[in-house]
Parts: C-alpha cells; structure tokens; sequence
C-alpha cells in the first residue's frame, strides 16, 4: 500500500519541497503539518490546483512532462514524485530534470513484479487490477509500469546513488530489504541524490 | 461631533446600509484626491514630455493598520476607474467594478485589509486626463496631453502610497490592463509588496490585441465630431467611441458565452422579412452591443480611450531587459497569475510565460487556469471558486514570514 510514513521520515524538518502530482494538495499539507516543511506543488488538474490554491498553497498548474525545465537548478532540498513516475510521457527525462533540481530525491512506485500481479496475469491471462493499480487496459493512466530490478537496474546505469530504500507489502508493513522486495513488495520509495 | 448627531447619523447609515442590502458591503464611500507636481515642480513622463499639476482620483476602503503592513492597492484596467466597492451615492443602481472581491468577508477583506484603488493619469474619472483643463490654456488638453505608458501610470499611485505612508504593500492585484500595470509595478518596485495577484493580462500584446485597439482607436478618429480632439465644448464623438466600446467588447467576451445569452435570438417582433430593411437592431446580440456603446459614451471619454489603449499597445514588460526572466529577476513578491480557459485576447499562453520568467527567477509562483466561460471578463463575474481561489491566496501571504 502507498504509506507517506516512510517519506515523513525521510524528510528533513523545515526543509524545502516540490511535490509532483500534488493533486489537491492534501500530501503537501500533511507533511507541513508533521515536518513543517515548505511545500510547493504541480499538477495538471485545473479542479485540483483550485483546491490547493484554495488551502493557501502554493501550486502550479502544469505538466510536468514539460515544465520542470524551468525551476533553477537546486532550488529544492526534495523533489518527491510520489506514485506518478509511471504515467510519465518520459520517465527517463522527468527522473534526470528531478535530481537536478533538489539536493534529494523520493520516487515510489507500484511493483509490477508483484506476486499478486504475477498471479494475476499468470492465472487470469488478462492484465492484472488490483487495489494500486485498479484500471482498465484502456484507460489506465499507467503508461510506463516497471518493476523494482528494472528501476535499480536504470539507476545504476545512470549512475544515480540510491541512499535508502523502503518496500510495503499486503499487511501495509514495510518489507525488509533481503527479503524479495520484488516479489513480494507492492510499492515501493527510494530516497535518491546524483 | 455631539453624540446626539453621531448617533443620527449612524442611524442614518444604518437604514442606508439595509436598503441597500449592504450586510457585505463596503456602504457609501468617497472618492478622494490626491494632487503632485504642483508648479514649480512637475512630473516628468516617460517620453520626456512634463505635467503637472497632476491630480489622483482614489477611494479607499477599510482601515490602515498601526503599522502600515495591510494595504492592498487594486490596478483597474482600461474602463474602470477608482470606485472599485460600494456605493457613491444612496441611490446609485451598481456598486463599484470589483465589489464582489472587496468588502467585509469578501477575499479582499476591508474586515482586515486596507484596500486601495485609484484612477489612472490619462483616465477621466477623476485623474488628470486629456478631458481635464490645462492650467496653462485654461482649456480642456485634448490631443496636446502627453502620450502616456503604463509606467506613467502606476508612479503617481507610487507618490500615492508614499503619501499615505505605506512603505510595502501587503498585496497588489491587478486583471487586463490592470496586470499590466501590476507587472510594471513589480519591475520597478521589485520589493514594495509581499504579494501579487497578475490576473487575465500578458507581457505585453499580441498582433491581433493590437489590431481590435486599432480598430476602436480608428472608429474614434474617423468620428467627424472628434475633430482632432477638440470637442469639449461641442458634440462628442459618441459614435466613434460606441463603436469602439462595441468592438472591445466582443473582444472581453467569449464565443461560448455570447451564445449561451444570445444564441441566434432575435428581438421580439423583429424579423427579417419587415417591408423596410433595418441593418441595425435584428439579433439580440446587436441590440446588446449597442446597449454598451451607448451606455459607454455616458461615463467614458474618447480621447482617454485613445490615450489608454495606445498606452496599452505600446506596453512591453521586456522593453530594457534581455527577456522577460531578465525584467523579473529582482521580484520579491510571492506572485499568483491567473488565466481563464474561455479567455481568447489574452490566452493563457501570455500567462505561462509570465509564470516561466517568475519560476526561472526561483520566485515562490501560484498559477492556474481557470475553467469559466466568460472569457477574458471572467475575473469581473461573480464566482465563488474564483473568491475562494482569491482568499486562499491572500490567506497563504498572511502565513507568510
């Protein structure tokens, strides 16, 4: 399951935050509440950013396939993409443009590599739902899903050092590092830098 | 004041406030003015040309606080004026142009903020204008008044603040014509204010704004009873200046929004196939231009409208800088721009170019898009989502260190 927990605890207090995809804001202000962080966030969705602009927060309206090139680099102490990597037109640029412009960066994702969605596909032989990733093969916004070996695999090929790393599982308990993360994790949060 | 006569009078004010329904309302206020450059002294315009005496229509409405941090200054855009809220006089129909953003519990808050509004040099509700007499000629100026730029404009409301002993504004707001000046007003005094609310407007105009002012500009002109702007003591130059309001108007509106009112209605017992042909008045969006025009030439004169669209068409922020990342570079202000969907004279495009130059310069930046279907008139028409928006803003700047 999708917890903030973990990123609550890998966010420095008072530091400053881009948040993708902050939808109606409601991330940014639980972790102004409990890091007293300053939060700042994108999104695409003109209900949404009303919302947060609504809540006193500071939102852009925008996409994030293509606007991020213009902050200054370093201009955050985090970017978090939570859960938003893989609906990317180009995950690969968005990643590179993130860790340019914060000192650290946190991407989870949901685990494609999930045994419930191995199950799924293996049994079923139709693509896989569950509760994270609850959509047609129509009109799933998932465009670029991947799996925990495929998203270590890019790091070490760009060269991306991962400081720390989380998993969650069935029971929303977080999973131990050693124990197949990617068979047995269905999202996952890694804390990254350059 | 005795207290018996106080009390009258507040039980004067009181009856005028229920008859007016004025619970949210900022009641009856009035304008005030404010005067510089008194000879010897003058005030020197952009293009070297000289004013002065120089006179500032303004209104302002809740109370300063002790130490001068709540005020908020209202650019108005190309017909508006000073009188932003409530009423002039008892018996006034409308209240001022922004009323449903300025009042007791309204986003502009005069429960908490001191909010300020003034009329433009240029302009003829009670700012020095080409309508207003030379002292020199004892005449009215006419065409001989100085051509003015948008910068002209916003340093009288600069030796305004300074007058009223306001070093920094808390916020400053301004839509169309307005944020043109409130972008102006940020370049040149990137510190003076805590906030910025750049609403509906654009660094600076596209070939086809330019072309519907030019239009308007030349329905004046070509009006024989402008004759070169001299018409003060004759007949005016009402049809010229209907005809530009009409096409400025159609510009503030959006397709979807003139055939949700109009549609293809014509007017009751008009139809086509009369004996006499009338190429006036067949659709009830005809009559409702001319509705506009007419109503326009009661309370604007058309020498402004010349001076103040030109002033508009000659405006770019970027003038002196390498771009406009380059004009923006020392803003302080925490800046919220605002664009509207239906908005096609300043798209939002002309937004996000705004909002790109504001985050290259890493300065804190709200924006959206605004879904509404009124075009680029949106930020005139009552919304709640729009107020909501407005106040979170605001509340967002009080949070602010």
């Amino acid at each position: 399951m999708k917890k903030l927990g973990i990123i609550k605890k890998w966010v420095k207090e008072g530091s400053k935050v881009l948040f993708l995809g902050c939808g109606n804001g409601e991330i940014i202000k639980t972790l102004q509440l409990s890091n007293s962080i300053k939060g700042f966030g994108i999104d695409l969705d003109e209900n949404k950013v009303c919302e947060a602009i609504s809540n006193g927060l500071s939102v852009i309206q925008g996409d994030i396939n293509y606007d991020l090139s213009d902050y200054p680099k370093k201009s955050f102490d985090y970017v978090i993409a939570h859960d938003i990597i893989q609906i990317m037109t180009k995950p690969d640029i968005t990643i590179k443009q993130i860790l340019e412009l914060a000192d650290k960066v946190i991407i989870s994702f949901p685990n494609f590599a999930y045994t419930k969605i191995r199950l799924g596909i293996l049994f079923t032989g139709r693509m896989p739902k569950t509760k994270i990733l609850p959509y047609e093969w129509y009109d799933s916004p998932n465009i670029h899903l991947f799996t925990i070996k495929d998203f270590k695999d890019f790091c070490k090929k760009e060269k991306i050092t991962i400081i720390d790393e989380c998993y969650t599982g069935l029971n929303k308990k977080s999973i131990s590092k050693i124990f197949f993360p990617n068979l047995f994790s269905e999202f996952a949060y890694f804390l990254l830098k350059k | 004041m005795d207290s018996i006569s106080e009390k009258l009078n507040n039980s004067i004010s009181e009856k005028l406030n229920q008859e007016l329904n004025l619970e949210k309302s900022v009641g009856i206020v009035e304008t005030k003015y404010f005067t510089f450059a008194i000879p010897p002294e003058e005030f020197v315009l952009s293009n070297g040309s000289k004013l002065g005496p120089v006179t500032i229509a303004y209104e302002t409405y809740g109370n300063l606080n002790e130490d001068k941090s709540n005020a908020i200054l209202i650019f108005h855009a190309l017909s508006g004026d000073a009188h932003a809220a409530g009423y002039n006089n008892p018996d006034d129909k409308k209240p001022g142009w922004w009323d449903m953003m300025i009042g007791p519990g309204k986003p502009f808050d005069t429960n908490k903020y001191f909010v300020i509004c003034s009329n433009i040099i240029g302009g003829c509700k009670g700012s020095t204008g080409p309508s207003s007499i030379n002292p020199q000629t004892g005449k009215p100026y006419g065409i001989t008044f100085p051509v003015i730029t948008i910068k002209d404009m916003i340093i009288p409301q600069k030796k305004l603040l300074d007058y009223l002993g306001i070093k920094k504004l808390f916020c400053a707001a301004g839509g169309s014509m307005g944020g043109m000046q409130l972008l102006q007003w940020l370049v040149l005094y990137p510190e003076m204010s805590k906030g910025a609310m750049i609403i509906a407007t654009s660094p600076n105009h596209t070939a086809q704004a330019i072309a519907f002012n030019s239009v308007g500009r030349f329905a004046i002109i070509q009006d024989p009873d402008w004759n070169n702007g001299n018409y003060y003591n004759g007949k005016r130059p009402d049809r010229g200046l209907s005809i530009a309001r009409m096409i400025g108007h159609i510009t503030y509106l959006s397709e979807e929004s003139m055939h949700r009112k109009f549609g293809r209605k014509i007017i009751t017992g008009k139809t086509s196939q009369t004996d006499i042909a009338d190429f006036t008045k067949e659709f009830e969006v005809e009559s409702y231009l001319q509705y506009q025009g007419e109503s326009f030439i009661k309370r604007f004169d058309a020498n402004s409208y010349l001076y103040i669209t030109k002033a508009i068409d000659d405006f770019d922020i970027t003038d002196g800088y390498e771009n406009l990342a380059d004009a923006f570079k020392n803003i302080k202000a925490k800046c919220f721009v605002i664009s509207f969907t239906s908005d096609w004279l300043y798209p939002k495009e002309q937004s996000m170019k705004i909002v790109k130059a504001l985050k290259v310069n890493g300065i804190e930046t709200t924006y959206t898009n605004f879904e509404s279907p009124y075009g680029h008139d949106s930020f005139l028409i009552e919304d709640e989502r729009l107020k909501r928006l407005f106040a979170g803003f605001l509340k967002s700047l009080e949070e602010q260190p």
